[in-house]
């Protein structure tokens, strides 16, 4: 279970995080909507403790993060924006090294990493190194590496972006499968049709605070559109940096 | 934590090895570094070995045959085609045979530009010839009037130069060792900054911070690695210095540089915690800097401090306090090493420790760094 309280971040004269609160439960999709610059990958980079919040906590299974970084970063699996590829490994050696960092000995590490690769269905690029991979494959490689030491908590920074048809059917299916094992998912995202798809549970943020939250069919409700895209935009009060 | 270091240490050097271009640019100096200075010497051990014969233009040369020889036996010759002869005209006077039977001074006029810095030791040259005859003639002279020419010369000033030959190589010496400490830096220079802010300019750096390990953990790992590839170029830099020194014809010189396979290890035991340094400084800079560019500017500027330490003592102008500074004092060692002298062990000791102290205080302050979300995200 991932808790965000009150969350309070100033980056230069820009308030990122205005107060922000909500909560992704286990076993449950929760997607993080907002046009850019609302905040989603700031808000994300505070959970995972890359930026300290001036103000409120955030809490990984009711490990404040701030406080304890290490025990609440073992149980988190992250898919960052941009993916943080190391171009000269291939996807075998970037995730058995992740996978390792996460906590697993070499010979579990080994294995997880052989699953993950069956899992997602990327054996034909899993020995080849990641330099001059195509943005589906770099988006699969990262994805794996998020996802390979079983983690209860998974963040996903719009996971969906330059993925083909069957890439995005992957990882719509394995989301789903985390979610059915019972693990806590929360991704951002700016486009529409997954989270409507996949989510339990949007959060519509916008300059840093909450604006609604609820399942898709009750901020259709909120709103009394009928589609999340508008129940997005009327939430919101604008269109502006929609890409659906 | 030992593991976790290990597998961080382990991923550096696999991604560092791939890094082909990284590791030429590093090698190529410590292979062309000692072939570039055996060239040099070569050359110039050719030059003093066989002086080239000085062509110039002589005006009147028929006036002042004893001269002409003088300067022939000089290696200073006429030559009529200016092509192959310097800017340097002798003239000599119509009245030269007449002054010179007479006994006053005859006139012989040097034209050239003493501006030009290639002529100026040739003009040296013939200055001295000249002025050598004419002191022949002088002592000749007086010898014929009855005086002992040695009045002329009110002290007879001695030299007894107390240099073996080893130590006459000093700053030849200072150069091979200076070399050495060199390739320490420069061999592993693009690796340090690819694996600090390149790697922060690829997102990889928060990807690996936000995954459970203290900073520090990912700086020694970094460092760790920077230094295996210094000491692959020092190693590297050693064996091509010991092949190709002994090509050259030192004996011409009276003093030889050998490398002993004693004085290899002797130098990597004493550069490993200079590269421990060298790495932990670099990847301190790296991440001080926005942006790999940056990177590059400023490590390059930072390295001016080791050259500079390692210059005061190849030239010999270290003052007592600056010997017990690090790489200042390791490079001493190493060149009393070489010339067989007793090696300063307290000066050594102290600036050893000192290297380290050093490497940690970097590597502290760059895992500090790392905990600033400036640095990692260059806000």
């Amino acid at each position: 279970m991932i808790e965000v309280i009150n969350l309070n971040k100033k980056i230069g004269n820009v308030n990122a995080l205005n107060g922000l609160s909500f909560t992704a439960q286990n076993g449950k999709i929760t997607g993080l909507l907002g046009p850019n610059g609302a905040g989603k990958t700031t808000c994300l980079r505070t959970v995972f403790g890359l930026l300290k919040a001036d103000s409120g906590n955030a809490e990984i299974d009711g490990i404040d993060v701030a406080n304890e970084p290490m025990a609440a970063k073992q149980k988190l699996g992250l898919f960052p924006d941009p993916c943080g590829l190391y171009e000269r490994l291939t996807p075998r050696e970037y995730i058995n090294f992740f996978a390792q960092l996460s906590g697993l000995n070499a010979t579990e590490a080994r294995q997880a990493t052989v699953d993950v690769i069956n899992k997602l269905a990327m054996n034909d690029i899993a020995d080849r190194r990641c330099q001059g991979f195509s943005q589906g494959q770099r988006m699969k490689t990262a994805l794996a590496q998020a996802v390979v030491h079983n983690p209860s908590n998974i963040i996903l920074d719009e996971p969906t972006r330059g993925l083909d048809v069957m890439s995005t059917r992957i990882l719509r299916e394995l989301l789903l499968l985390l979610k059915a094992q019972g693990h806590c998912v929360l991704f951002s995202s700016h486009v529409m049709q997954e989270v409507a798809a996949l989510c339990d549970h949007v959060v519509i943020m916008a300059n840093g605070q909450v604006i609604a939250q609820g399942s898709v069919a009750e901020l259709c409700e909120q709103a009394k559109k009928e589609t999340l895209e508008e129940a997005f935009v009327a939430l919101i009060g604008s269109d502006e940096g929609i890409a659906a | 934590m030992i593991n976790l270091l290990a597998v961080l240490f382990k991923k550096e050097v696999m991604d560092a090895s791939r890094d082909k271009r990284s590791i030429m640019a590093g090698l190529y100096y410590a292979i062309g570094a000692p072939i570039g200075i055996c060239l040099l010497v070569s050359v110039l051990l050719q030059q003093l070995s066989s002086p080239e014969p000085l062509n110039i233009n002589i005006e009147n040369a028929n006036q002042a045959p004893g001269l002409i020889a003088h300067l022939n036996s000089h290696d200073i010759f006429a030559s009529a085609d200016e092509n192959k002869r310097k800017a340097i005209t002798l003239s000599i006077s119509e009245d030269y045979q007449l002054k010179m039977s007479e006994g006053r001074p005859a006139t012989v006029t040097l034209i050239a530009d003493k501006s030009d810095d290639k002529l100026r030791a040739h003009i040296n040259q013939v200055e001295k010839a000249v002025s050598l005859y004419s002191s022949e003639i002088a002592s000749l002279r007086l010898v014929s009037r009855g005086i002992d020419p040695s009045l002329m010369r009110a002290i007879a000033l001695e030299v007894h130069d107390q240099a073996t030959p080893d130590s006459k190589g000093g700053m030849i010496l200072g150069i091979v060792v200076f070399t050495l400490i060199l390739a320490l830096f420069y061999a592993a220079m693009n690796l340090a900054i690819d694996t600090s802010a390149g790697e922060r300019e690829r997102n990889s750096l928060s990807l690996l911070l936000s995954h459970p390990l203290h900073s520090l953990h990912i700086v020694l790992a970094k460092v760790g690695a920077i230094t295996a590839f210094s000491m692959l170029g020092l190693v590297v830099i050693l064996f091509v210095s010991k092949l190709s020194y002994a090509m050259v014809p030192w004996q011409q010189m009276g003093f030889s540089i050998t490398i002993t396979p004693e004085f290899m290890l002797f130098s990597i035991a004493i550069c490993l915690p200079l590269a421990l340094m060298s790495a932990s400084l670099q990847v301190f800079v790296s991440f001080m800097a926005n942006s790999f560019k940056e990177a590059q500017s400023y490590v390059t500027m930072v390295l001016f401090i080791p050259m500079a330490l390692s210059m005061v003592t190849t030239y010999d102008i270290a003052t007592d306090i600056v010997q017990w500074l690090p790489i200042a004092a390791q490079q001493f060692a190493l060149m009393e090493f070489i010339k067989g002298n007793a090696i300063p062990l307290p000066q050594l000791m102290l600036s050893t420790l000192l290297t380290l102290v050093l490497c940690f205080v970097f590597s502290f302050l760059s895992g500090r760094m790392l905990k600033s979300e400036k640095v990692v995200f260059g806000l």
